[in-house]
């Protein structure tokens, strides 16, 4: 990369740093450090939220995803904005009504101690190895396609990040944020932009091509529990998924628990359910667009660089001769796409679509074959999606532009990983430390304790990152079982809400909660997991409803 | 306690108007992807 962009990279990093630390106030005590002293404006609190949420994967990996996969995906959103709204009306009031500093605080205040340390176990289980997971995905991109050990890539990600969450708490990640977040904008623009100033043919034609493909299916009605992205999977699974994230995960529920009132707390959440829809919509349809830019500028056969050096070294003459017909075949895709672009009449159109959809098949043939080889030269999964935007970028954006988009991919790890970190932080010293080890202690001694937390913490996650290649399916396992307890966390909160659960019943129905879903994962390993979110409320809430019952009448 | 119009509240009328136009927004996005699919999904 020219030196321009790392200038820019650089830039980002030292401004976020300094200001993310400048704006830190009122740090001095355990309140300000933790909840900003529940002083923060709505649109900060919603930029953070919405910054928290997008990770660098969703920057890189979710445009790969429409380039190849088209934009369905956004069905996984269509439950986001009634979650937000039920939220705004359920345990929104209760968490930041009752002055809490973490969600699983607020529990023992409804039930006992024992299932607030549950869950509170479980979100440091999860998001402790998570936080790891998502510092390593775009450190395992960035060195590939930099070139340099990944140990680098995560000490770029790791180091300024843990240094203003560790020392200027909440109000450093959520000031941070609201830049990031505008740079993310930012730099998804500038793609589009470049797009469609460089783009060969017109809109119409582009979205012909694309749509020739299957790129631009959003909905899919299909009621197939095996389907992952369905209408229906979105708008039911994912309304349970994200009224857990936003509801019960503590690296969401701290943003708004620093909000000044449960009015701002409620408004941070709806910038997320007016934007989130039309963002990841934009997101998937850069990808799609650099599908069809692709159509007429020959990309690379593999995208991941690491793996076609190693291709080339190790099998150079089977991947010379893909090569070979990769070339060839995409002229002849090349022309087939402008016949589509300029078919005149439906017979027309109909015989160049058909010819185009043809030679589209061969090269994503001989893209398979270069796949198979990379995998058996390297041993890896190709995850070669994620690699495609990166390219993109580093090939076809003008000089500062690419600078502002890597900038762009570390601004939305950083806010992911701040968030988690601050979280871990919170969870461990108030709902363990203070809980169970200090109860008397000052708010100083608290404070210092914070920020070590914040440090052990971030100092786990690079580790994590560092040696997430070799840890690959321990983290696997991690995220896979993760999702056992997710929804059962939520019909906990929902427990909570209503008046005649007691403490034996929330805590009985976590456990059968995470059972069935354990059964379901195992008895019917295809159901998709936005499902698992459902099972797991609904059980927790019928067997915790159950056992209140039983136990209110003994 | 401030409370903005639009606001989500417990108390009728606010969350009502937000959830009109939270789903309003949804339902134009929505309207303009089905669009995009009916028109050039082949």
């Amino acid at each position: 990369m020219h030196w321009i962009n790392w200038t820019i990279v650089v830039v980002y990093l030292v401004w976020v740093v300094w200001d993310g630390l400048r704006k830190s106030k009122d740090t001095d005590s355990v309140e300000g450090y933790f909840v900003a002293g529940r002083s923060l404006s709505w649109w900060v609190v919603g930029l953070s939220v919405m910054a928290t949420q997008l990770s660098a994967i969703t920057m890189i990996g979710t445009p790969g995803q429409g380039a190849t996969d088209g934009i369905r995906f956004v069905q996984f959103y269509f439950g986001l904005p009634l979650a937000m709204v039920i939220l705004g009306v359920t345990l929104v009031p209760f968490l930041h009504g009752s002055g809490v500093y973490t969600a699983y605080e607020y529990l023992e205040r409804r039930f006992d101690a024992k299932t607030r340390s549950l869950t509170a176990f479980l979100f440091l289980l999860s998001r402790g190895m998570s936080a790891g997971t998502i510092m390593a995905a775009p450190g395992v991109v960035l060195s590939a396609i930099f070139g340099f050990p990944l140990v680098w890539s995560v000490a770029l990600i790791g180091i300024p990040t843990v240094a203003y969450t560790m020392i200027g708490g909440v109000q450093a990640v959520a000031w941070a944020d609201v830049k990031q977040m505008f740079l993310i904008v930012i730099a998804l623009f500038a793609i589009v932009a470049v797009l469609a100033v460089q783009m060969p043919v017109n809109p119409h034609d582009a979205l012909q091509i694309a749509g020739a493909t299957g790129r631009l299916k959003a909905f899919d009605f299909s009621f197939d529990p095996n389907e992952t992205y369905t209408f229906w999977s979105g708008i039911i699974g994912g309304t349970f998924l994200m009224l857990s994230y936003f509801g019960t995960d503590q690296s969401q529920v701290q943003r708004y628990l620093t909000a000044r009132s449960v009015d701002e707390a409620r408004s941070s959440l709806l910038m997320s359910a007016y934007w989130k829809i039309p963002l990841q919509a934009l997101i998937l349809l850069v990808g799609v667009g650099v599908f069809v830019y692709y159509q007429f500028v020959r990309p690379p056969l593999l995208f991941n660089p690491a793996h076609e050096a190693a291709v080339v070294q190790e099998q150079g003459a089977a991947y010379g001769d893909l090569q070979r017909r990769y070339a060839e075949t995409f002229t002849l895709r090349e022309t087939a796409a402008l016949n589509v672009a300029e078919a005149d009449g439906d017979g027309q159109a109909r015989a160049a679509m058909d010819a185009f959809l043809a030679r589209e098949a061969d090269i994503q043939a001989i893209r398979g074959e270069a796949l198979s080889l990379a995998e058996e030269v390297t041993g890896e999964a190709s995850r070669d999606v994620n690699y495609i935007i990166p390219r993109f970028v580093l090939s076809e954006l003008p000089l500062g532009l690419a600078g502002l988009f890597i900038a762009g991919v570390l601004a939305a790890a950083m806010s992911s990983i701040a968030a988690e970190l601050n979280a871990l932080a919170t969870t461990s010293v108030i709902d363990f430390y203070r809980r169970w080890v200090r109860p008397e202690a000052d708010d100083a001694h608290y404070l210092r304790v914070s920020k070590g937390a914040t440090a052990f913490w971030g100092i786990f996650a690079c580790v994590v990152a560092t040696y997430a290649a070799t840890l690959g399916s321990l983290i696997e396992v991690v995220n896979r079982y993760g999702s056992f307890f997710y929804g059962s966390i939520l019909g906990v909160f929902l427990l909570a809400m209503l008046p005649r659960s007691r403490g034996t019943g929330a805590f009985v129905g976590l456990i059968a909660g995470m059972s069935a879903v354990a059964a379901v994962n195992f008895g019917a390993p295809d159901v998709s997991f936005l499902w698992h979110n459902v099972i797991g409320a609904v059980t927790v809430l019928v067997v915790g409803l159950a056992l209140s019952g039983v136990s209110k009448r003994a | 306690m401030t409370t903005r119009r639009g606001t989500p509240g417990a108390d009728g009328p606010g969350f009502r108007t937000t959830l009109i136009r939270v789903l309003t927004v949804q339902v134009i996005a929505l309207a303009l992807l089905w669009l995009l699919q009916t028109l050039y999904h082949v």
